[in-house]
């Protein structure tokens, strides 16, 4: 019997049909993944699948030979289904067996909290998944992969009412750490050893092919193919999805940069912050240089530093051979050239409530006052720009707020942004996070685009595959220094999870 | 799915459902009371009153949405007025300070209030919520402590009556002080970019410091702004009312209803001065209505609390809902475009 059925799965939001006739089917041990860029129906079947959003009426959905009561939380919970989302839930103060009875409750008497009960039911969650941590430890010490992980056993705790019959993962690895990633698969594996369908969604095509036993690939809302994974290269699953093939970035030319008398677009030297410790860099103009490293290797902390974000111990930072004058800070070095685009683009670049003209501007009105006014007709033509450059969706909503674009129309108005400061040097970190291949590829072209034009571009990421497309060469971090330098020739997805790998079984533990 | 059909979907959500929802009930006000009670309401007097009563209020408010607008509460605005009112006076009828003098000193003390309070957010990073609330009660210490807790009498100068009294086509001239007020704020907020980085600060504010929005400045100056205009608005309350010890406190709460509520007007989503403003009149109205048909006290306590919450639950139900449809129909377009997006990119590559 299977664990999930779904049957002609419908759902039309008005104007729009969210989800054309889907069906699949999970086995009971099964790892069936699901793909497809945003808007191609996922989040929707998901939400369907939670009881949050009812389908048409054609619609049937089966968990273990059983029919669902659609539209209806308590009772998708009841028939087994279980789920853990992309935003975990989880309060980082709380310890872990806390957050595990959370949502099932805690065994009590007169009201009072057994901790002793409490902690054994948290410790037998988790041994369920073969995941060793400790329940007494607040959940925001742990690593990322740990985190999801403690999400995962709270979905699947035991509970009398129902059996779980299949686990729902959206996205668990957009923010993890490359080298986390692995563990959390094999929370994945033994998840679905137990004999619980797994449904797994993920924007990652290498995982997904590594990870499942199928993959049903969404676009427009209706299924375009279910394949097998075994047999299945990433290229041929991108194309699935996108409907046509994804473009090749050129490589570079080999010309460019180099052996030029002018000064280099931007000398770091000696750097020291955070777990920075001596770091000397130099990019020429017209060059994309990727930094690689695993958690706590101060990848994370080198673009800061130099941006001035992050206060610097030690170290000079030239742009074009200039130092940079003045305290360090964001402002002071937007006015001498550099721009950032920040990793958490919530918290770091969004101004939520304002639109996406105010966002695209912020970081440079200067050019646009007038008499201590600002020219708005100049503002808005130039955002119009903006907007037709970068492709940002839908065209000509300058005036809506910026949480209201989906993420990768988001990371298109923060390059704007950032772009729009006409800078000399460019630090990425994390362009295209949680982002669609299709958008992804209309940042690298608008990334490479800056680079041919002369700029430099410093790019922090945690996917190999991204860095092997866009860049030039990688610096791989290894304890606040960089450690290896992979050239042109050398890269590729391979190479670099590789160096990262290899450097860190190096290090002592 | 074509991108067509899902712009034109666009443009019938994004005509607006209730940015003038504040003129539709000032409208609905004065219809209802028109008919109802004519002779009383639907007077040039009433016009007068409403507009002056509302006045001080209103620059109160105006004062607020300065900081709110950063992100930053100022509740200490109402000690603030009450000290500078009678700051201005103490001065003049017990210690004999010419009236230019008194109001300079009274406008003074209540920007040093303002420098003071952000001194506590910015520098020592306290909360400006609480630091303002503890400042509202330290500034009512000091008052008692400089004037005494016995009422000073009104001075007898006619000149400091007529600074708010003089009547223009009717109106009392702090009823144009307002406007005034209203349009330097709203150039101020709307037009330049420090109003744009007062606001990006309030929007998220390490996103703005590191767009390189310099966002300690700008929390200072919306503070200290809001002091040096409630140390406006107190000289003017005294001009117009005379000597009171304790009405600053009763300010507040409709000052801060009518900038919450005026977030959800005009320029929906933010703090802004004509929504503010049309939030202020449309309640007034309102009550005063009300209070001819009924003549019931507790109609403006009443209104002004119903209407605090209810902005606040609208800004989040409203913001809630627009940005669910808002992001789905991103998505949409996403795919939609995603054809020609090939093409382009093809020829932009090479």
């Amino acid at each position: 019997m299977r664990a999930l059925e779904i049957r002609d799965l419908s759902k039309a939001f008005p104007g729009v049909l969210a989800l054309d006739r889907v069906s699949l089917d999970i086995g009971p041990g099964e790892v069936h993944a699901l793909v497809g860029h945003n808007g191609s129906g996922k989040s929707t079947l998901i939400k369907i699948l939670a009881g949050c959003e009812t389908p048409e009426s054609a619609s049937s959905i089966l968990v273990g030979g059983d029919r669902l009561d659609l539209g209806s939380p308590q009772s998708s919970y009841q028939a087994g289904l279980r789920f853990v989302h992309q935003d975990l839930g989880l309060i980082d103060s709380m310890s872990v067996a806390d957050n595990i009875c959370l949502t099932g409750g805690w065994q009590t008497s007169f009201g009072t909290i057994h901790p002793r009960a409490a902690a054994r039911e948290a410790a037998r969650a988790l041994a369920a998944i073969e995941l060793d941590v400790d329940v007494d430890r607040p959940v925001g010490e742990l690593s990322a992969a740990a985190r999801t992980g403690v999400a995962v056993a709270r979905a699947l705790r035991p509970d009398e009412g129902s059996r779980t019959a299949v686990l729902v993962l959206d996205e668990p690895t957009a923010t993890l750490p490359m080298h986390e990633v692995e563990k959390l698969l094999d929370v994945v594996r033994s998840v679905a050893a137990s004999g619980i369908g797994v449904l797994y969604v993920s924007h990652r095509l290498g995982e997904v092919i590594d990870l499942a036993d199928r993959v049903t690939v969404l676009r427009d809302g209706r299924k375009i193919v279910t394949l097998q994974a075994r047999d299945l290269s990433q290229a041929d699953l991108a194309t699935a999805m996108l409907g046509f093939e994804l473009e090749h970035v050129p490589a570079l030319a080999a010309t460019r940069g180099g052996e030029s008398a002018e000064p280099p677009a931007l000398t770091v030297e000696d750097l020291d912050a955070g777990v920075v410790d001596g770091v000397d860099l130099t990019l020429e103009r017209g060059e994309i240089v990727g930094v690689a490293g695993i958690e706590g290797s101060g990848r994370d902390q080198l673009l800061p530093a130099i941006f001035g974000a992050l206060p610097r111990r030690a170290g000079t930072v030239r742009i074009g051979g200039r130092t940079l004058a003045g305290a360090p800070g964001p402002r002071s070095s937007i006015n001498q050239g550099i721009a950032y685009v920040p990793a958490d683009r919530e918290h770091q670049a969004a101004l939520p409530t304002l639109p996406a003209r105010e966002n695209v501007t912020i970081a440079g009105l200067g050019s646009l006052s007038r008499h201590g006014g600002i020219r708005r007709r100049a503002e808005r033509e130039e955002v119009t720009g903006w907007f037709d450059r970068l492709d940002v969706r839908p065209p000509g909503a300058l005036e809506e707020p910026f949480d209201s674009f989906s993420g990768g129309n988001q990371q298109k108005l923060v390059l704007a942004r950032a772009l729009r400061c006409d800078p000399a040097v460019l630090l990425l970190e994390e362009p295209s996070q949680g982002v669609d291949v299709g958008a992804q590829a209309r940042l690298h072209v608008e990334i490479n685009r800056f680079a041919d034009d002369g700029g430099a571009v410093l790019v922090s990421s945690s996917d190999a595959d991204e860095l092997a497309r866009l860049c030039r060469r990688v610096l791989v971090f290894q304890r606040g220094r960089i450690a290896a330098e992979l050239q042109r020739s050398a890269l590729s997805e391979a190479s670099i999870s590789h160096a990262l790998l290899a450097e860190s079984n190096g290090a002592p533990a | 799915m074509s991108g067509e059909v899902a712009r034109k979907r666009r443009k019938g959500i994004s005509i607006g459902l209730d940015r003038f929802a504040g003129l539709y009930l000032l409208g609905l006000f004065i219809v209802v009371f028109g008919i109802w009670k004519p002779d009383q309401f639907l007077t040039s007097g009433t016009l007068h009153s409403v507009a002056s009563a509302q006045a001080i209020t209103g620059m109160l408010a105006i004062a607020i949405i300065i900081p709110l607008a950063a992100g930053a509460y100022d509740l200490s605005v109402g000690a603030t007025i009450n000290l500078s009112s009678i700051l201005a006076i103490w001065l003049q009828t017990a210690q004999g300070v010419s009236m230019g003098l008194a109001i300079a000193i009274a406008i003074a003390a209540a920007t040093l209030i303002g420098v003071v309070n952000a001194f506590v957010v910015v520098r020592l990073g306290v909360n400006s919520f609480i630091a303002t609330l503890g400042m509202g009660s330290i500034v009512a210490a000091v008052q008692t402590i400089i004037v005494g807790p016995s009422q000073p009498v009104s001075p007898v100068n006619q000149t400091w009556h007529d600074i708010t009294t003089t009547t223009i086509f009717g109106f009392q001239a702090v009823v144009f002080y307002l406007l005034i007020l209203g349009l330097v704020v709203w150039w101020f907020l709307a037009r330049t970019p420090a109003g744009r980085y007062v606001y990006a600060t309030g929007s998220n504010s390490e996103a703005a410091h590191l767009a390189g929005v310099a966002v300690g400045r700008w929390t200072f100056v919306s503070l200290v702004l809001s002091s040096l205009i409630a140390g406006v608005a107190g000289v003017l309350y005294g001009s117009l009312y005379g000597p009171s010890l304790t009405y600053g406190s009763s300010l507040l709460l409709p000052a801060f209803a009518a900038a919450f509520l005026g977030s959800t007007l005009v320029v929906g989503g933010r703090f802004n001065v004509w929504g503010t403003l049309l939030a202020i009149y449309a309640l007034a109205t309102g009550v005063k209505g009300l209070q001819l048909v009924t003549g019931a006290q507790w109609l403006a306590q009443m209104f002004n609390g119903v209407a605090l919450i209810t902005a606040v639950a609208l800004t989040v139900w409203n913001h809630k809902r627009t940005v669910a449809t808002r992001q789905e129909e991103s998505e949409i377009e996403d795919v939609a475009r995603a054809d020609d997006r090939v093409d382009r990119q093809g020829s932009e590559v090479t």
